[in-house]
């Protein structure tokens, strides 16, 4: 089956971190190509006209921006987001999917990356393979699977504790397992998330 | 009615009979000849049988209090069953499918048994330290009524926490999800063993809601009046 190749955004004002991150990307295994942007605006521009697999960006720029943001991943629920972590301590957010430091190596780098590419080729692989759980259903399940309280996932979807509860039921109905250790178990075997996330 | 056959119908009736500690050779006695023999009333014998027939229990029939010390026996016979028997045969099973395959969920369904199994002897030592001295204290006329209680049957009901849970979790983790290449003997085994344990649970719980917990309220608000 032919695969279009990632197209990653970079959203970082500095010269020296989009090269260096572009010169990563650029010389690994991964078949894509990586656009340099400043601002949230010029992001929504290009996602108009094209597909946009990847956001890799500086968390400062999201301050004040959320709602933008989150109305973006509405809209293209494709679009995974990468944070570069500058060792500021962020919550974690519904904002981005994963962080990496600029010291982390560039494997690393790239292994997360493609952790991102995989979950963005599954949204449908996932509905029909994971008992029809919805996106937010995933995200939920991610949650809890990751050890986060009601009240936390919550926080970090932006939703209700209702309406987390309600989830955490269809969820259950869905999957039959209840158990927060029997949903990991579930989560892994689904390749919801990676064994290597989870302490063993 | 003669025991040899109900066993014939219903092999699962062995285990019962362990548990009120009867021996299998039944010969061929009839149920009352049986429990006669036993000093068990019928009435007990029948409605802890029909459970395991899958007959719901006979509504709320009096037992009597010597019923009723019968039923905590009978708790505890099974308790022993589930501690040295069951769960070790499981945990045995699990325990080779971890080592015989790679897949490395296998090594997470491990601890997630090996946790549960944990929980689950914390419920029957919570059960034979907390919950059957209380529900002996409370059938022993003699001692004065009510006095100095800090327990009683409904806190019991309430922590009678649903060990079949997570029982179902490890059921549902091996029927759908969890990967596992060719191994059918033991993993039918394990399945087997799931399923026996599943099913004297399920009475278990049937026998504690059904006469144990509705009995010792009773008791206990005769008591108080």
């Amino acid at each position: 089956m032919y695969k279009s190749p990632l197209h990653i955004v970079i959203m970082e004002s500095s010269r020296i971190i989009f090269e260096g991150l572009q010169t990563i990307i650029c010389q690994s295994e991964l078949d894509c190509r990586a656009t340099r942007i400043e601002t949230l605006e010029e992001l929504t521009d290009i996602l108009e006209t094209r597909k946009v697999d990847i956001l890799i960006a500086n968390p400062m720029q999201f301050i004040n921006r959320e709602k933008e943001l989150k109305k973006i991943r509405k809209a293209y629920p494709t679009l995974s987001v990468a944070s570069i972590d500058f060792g500021i301590l962020l919550k974690p957010s519904v904002l981005t999917d994963i962080t990496f430091t600029l010291y982390d190596s560039a494997s690393h780098i790239i292994h997360t990356l493609e952790k991102l590419e995989r979950k963005n080729q599954s949204p449908s692989q996932l509905k029909s393979e994971s008992d029809n759980l919805t996106r937010r259903e995933i995200e939920v399940l991610t949650g809890l699977v990751n050890g986060m309280l009601n009240k936390e996932i919550a926080e970090a979807l932006n939703i209700s504790i209702h309406t987390v509860v309600r989830h955490r039921k269809n969820i259950t109905a869905k999957t039959g397992i209840r158990s927060q250790s029997g949903l990991t178990i579930y989560a892994i075997s689904k390749k919801i998330v990676e064994i290597d996330d989870i302490e063993i | 009615m003669r025991m040899a056959d109900l066993i014939d119908a219903n092999p699962n009736l062995l285990l019962m009979l362990q548990h009120f500690n009867i021996d299998f050779r039944v010969s061929d006695q009839t149920v009352l000849q049986l429990c006669n023999g036993k000093g068990i009333s019928e009435n007990l014998f029948m409605s802890i049988a029909n459970l395991y027939n899958g007959f719901g229990s006979k509504g709320d029939q009096p037992f009597t209090r010597e019923d009723l010390l019968q039923v905590i026996e009978f708790l505890k016979s099974s308790h022993h069953y589930y501690r040295s028997d069951k769960y070790p045969q499981i945990s045995s099973y699990i325990r080779q499918l971890q080592e015989d395959h790679a897949a490395k969920e296998l090594r997470l369904l491990e601890k997630f048994f090996n946790e549960y199994f944990t929980e689950v002897l914390d419920h029957l030592d919570y059960e034979d330290n907390v919950a059957f001295p209380y529900f002996i204290m409370l059938l022993d006329k003699e001692k004065s009524a009510g006095e100095g209680e800090v327990y009683t049957s409904k806190e019991y009901s309430e922590h009678h926490s649903d060990i079949e849970l997570k029982l179902q979790d490890l059921k549902n983790l091996l029927l759908k999800y969890v990967k596992i290449e060719g191994d059918l003997d033991l993993r039918r085994r394990l399945f087997f063993a799931l399923y026996e344990l599943e099913y004297d649970l399920y009475i278990h719980s049937l026998i504690e809601e059904s006469i144990l917990i509705p009995s010792g309220i009773r008791i206990e608000r005769e008591q108080h009046v």
